[in-house]
């Protein structure tokens, strides 16, 4: 498992989307780290400037950039990162080359969670790369903890594992990179819509069948939504209210795995 | 008494189209491979060869019937460290140079890194593939077949599955591969062949099968195949009619047909054979050659494909 991981990041780093996407990153990064000043004063004290904002003290600014970070690139990363992840898991069973690795002496589901983990592994270096030199910056100039991204990381990843899971599971019936990165996005769309059923869904359905099924959906379905709000709420007062959408969002995760490997196990070629 | 090396009992598969409809690709086919030899499959497009090799390396589940590698199922990756095989369609990732392409394929057979760094440039070299620091993208369709075939040489298989290994190589590349393949066999590797290239397989193999419409038309050494046909070529210096009545009268019948100075004879025994030789001797002519037709592996498979079978 451990040389089909190794192999998908050599193989997703030869892969155009994948660089543009960690060019971007980069850039993000960059751009975040020239539009933050600090500064001290006279007195002693130390200022933070963002942009044309007036200056704010580090207790009150750091959070609140961290929170911004997160706002602007913690989910819309998740849909980009499908768009280099999903070739990783179709690649796996394009014809001539599953031949080649189905037929050696290491079982699929090895080689399939080899180049998931990849994939998430994919998502969370660029998500560090847009982040972390901005929140180690704020941390080495004013001294307040951002250690609070690295676990908001970690909890977006898992966020992108449930929709990388999805993404596996199309990949099976099909050929091609369309349908699961579609399938993928269609959740990440629809998980905030559902969050907030009793405005948008409730709305339109008034029926109790209807609204118990919406209710089910979204029982079942990943929040990834409610996983970024998770990330914001923790960066700013270090706590979790609620775990609901880390387990059911884990369940989610972790049964279309087990069916897609199950599937994969028993598929023909 | 030695176990066999692949043994393949009274297998079926069967595919269901989207409409429903069965489509049957294997009909009970059964086969045993001794260890240490080489084994032919050939048959038409479509007659259940890629089929077949998919099973015994567990990349499609039967039907119905069994199939054992080495006395193990196909299906159990262990099982399958013991095997390699070069597709007939393989796709190298353009972002591979040779090196660490053979490396991943090793890695995936469980080979040990320090085994590896000894095997890798040793294989390269046994294919001849001395330029493997480029990315393989840059290699032409028969470098690919090399590199292909030394991926399936990796872990030092007791069994080999080679689906068409000559595709796009040159005749000296041909020449290579069956020197290789028979090398192979010396060592006491057990290969499983397929290739539409009929006279490859009539060179190196011991024993033949023909799939036909997805069951076993003919198993048979190359010499049972290429046996005679019981006809002669008679082959003279000048045909003149002192040649055409010393042949009518051994043949028989008012016409003899002869095709320039060549003439084609079923004799019913040795000794008829023997009065029309003395015959054409005496017209006088002089013989230049006396052959006995044999059937090339080719058209014998022509002949069970198309129902003619002899």
């Amino acid at each position: 498992m451990f040389a089909t991981y190794l192999n998908s990041l050599h193989e997703s780093m030869s892969r155009r989307v994948a660089l543009v996407l960690l060019g971007v990153a980069i850039l993000i990064a960059i751009i975040l780290n020239a539009v933050v000043h600090v500064r001290t004063l006279p007195d002693g004290a130390t200022m933070i400037l963002v942009g044309a904002q007036p200056p704010a003290p580090p207790v009150i600014a750091v959070p609140s950039m961290l929170e911004s970070i997160l706002r602007a690139t913690g989910s819309l990363w998740m849909l980009l990162a499908i768009f280099a992840a999903a070739p990783l898991l179709t690649g796996t069973l394009e014809r001539g080359w599953l031949e080649l690795t189905f037929s050696k002496g290491t079982a699929r589901w090895k080689i399939f969670l080899g180049r998931f983990l990849a994939g998430l592994t994919l998502y969370s270096l660029m998500f560090a790369v847009a982040t972390l030199p901005v929140a180690l910056r704020l941390w080495w100039k004013t001294g307040i903890e951002t250690w609070q991204i690295g676990v908001a990381l970690l909890i977006q990843t898992f966020g992108f594992a449930a929709l990388l899971a999805v993404a596996a599971l199309v990949t099976l019936p099909q050929k091609g990179v369309a349908l699961p990165v579609i399938a993928a996005a269609a959740i990440w769309l629809l998980t905030p819509a559902l969050a907030m059923r009793q405005e948008t869904f409730y709305r339109i359905f008034s029926s109790h069948v209807m609204r118990g099924i919406i209710d089910w959906t979204y029982r079942i379905l990943p929040k990834c939504s409610e996983l970024e709000e998770m990330c914001v709420s923790f960066v700013q007062g270090r706590t979790i209210a609620s775990w609901w959408p880390v387990w059911s969002t884990g369940v989610f995760t972790l049964l279309v795995l087990g069916l897609t490997i199950l599937l994969l196990d028993r598929k023909s070629f | 008494m030695t176990s066999s090396a692949i043994e393949v009992l009274d297998v079926r598969k069967n595919y269901h189209t989207f409409r429903g409809k069965m489509l049957s690709a294997l009909q009970g086919v059964s086969l045993r491979v001794e260890p240490g030899t080489i084994f032919g499959l050939i048959g038409q497009n479509g007659a259940g060869k890629t089929t077949l090799i998919k099973i015994l390396l567990g990349l499609a589940t039967p039907t119905a019937g069994s199939a054992h590698v080495l006395g193990r199922s196909p299906k159990n990756p262990s099982a399958r460290r013991r095997f390699g095989y070069l597709p007939e369609q393989m796709r190298l990732p353009d972002y591979f140079r040779a090196e660490n392409f053979l490396r991943y394929m090793g890695r995936l057979n469980g080979v040990d890194r320090t085994l590896m760094k000894q095997r890798i440039p040793m294989l390269l070299e046994r294919v001849g593939l001395t330029d493997f620091r480029k990315s393989v993208k840059a290699y032409s369709k028969g470098m690919q077949q090399r590199l292909g075939l030394a991926q399936a040489l990796i872990n030092d298989p007791e069994v080999l599955f080679l689906d068409e290994p000559t595709d796009g190589l040159d005749p000296l590349g041909r020449k290579d591969v069956r020197e290789l393949l028979v090398q192979l066999r010396a060592q006491g590797k057990t290969i499983f062949l397929n290739s539409h290239l009929l006279s490859e397989v009539e060179l190196v193999c011991d024993r033949i099968v023909i799939l036909n419409n997805g069951s076993v038309a003919r198993a048979a050494t190359p010499q049972e195949f290429t046996r005679g046909t019981g006809e002669y070529l008679i082959r003279v210096a000048a045909v003149n009619d002192a040649v055409r009545a010393a042949t009518t009268r051994i043949v028989g019948g008012d016409t003899v047909e002869w095709e320039r100075t060549t003439f084609r004879f079923t004799p019913r025994d040795r000794t008829h054979l023997n009065s029309l030789l003395d015959r054409l001797r005496g017209a006088p002519v002089e013989i230049e050659s006396v052959e006995p037709v044999k059937l090339s592996l080719e058209e014998f498979f022509l002949q069970v494909v198309s129902g003619r079978e002899p």
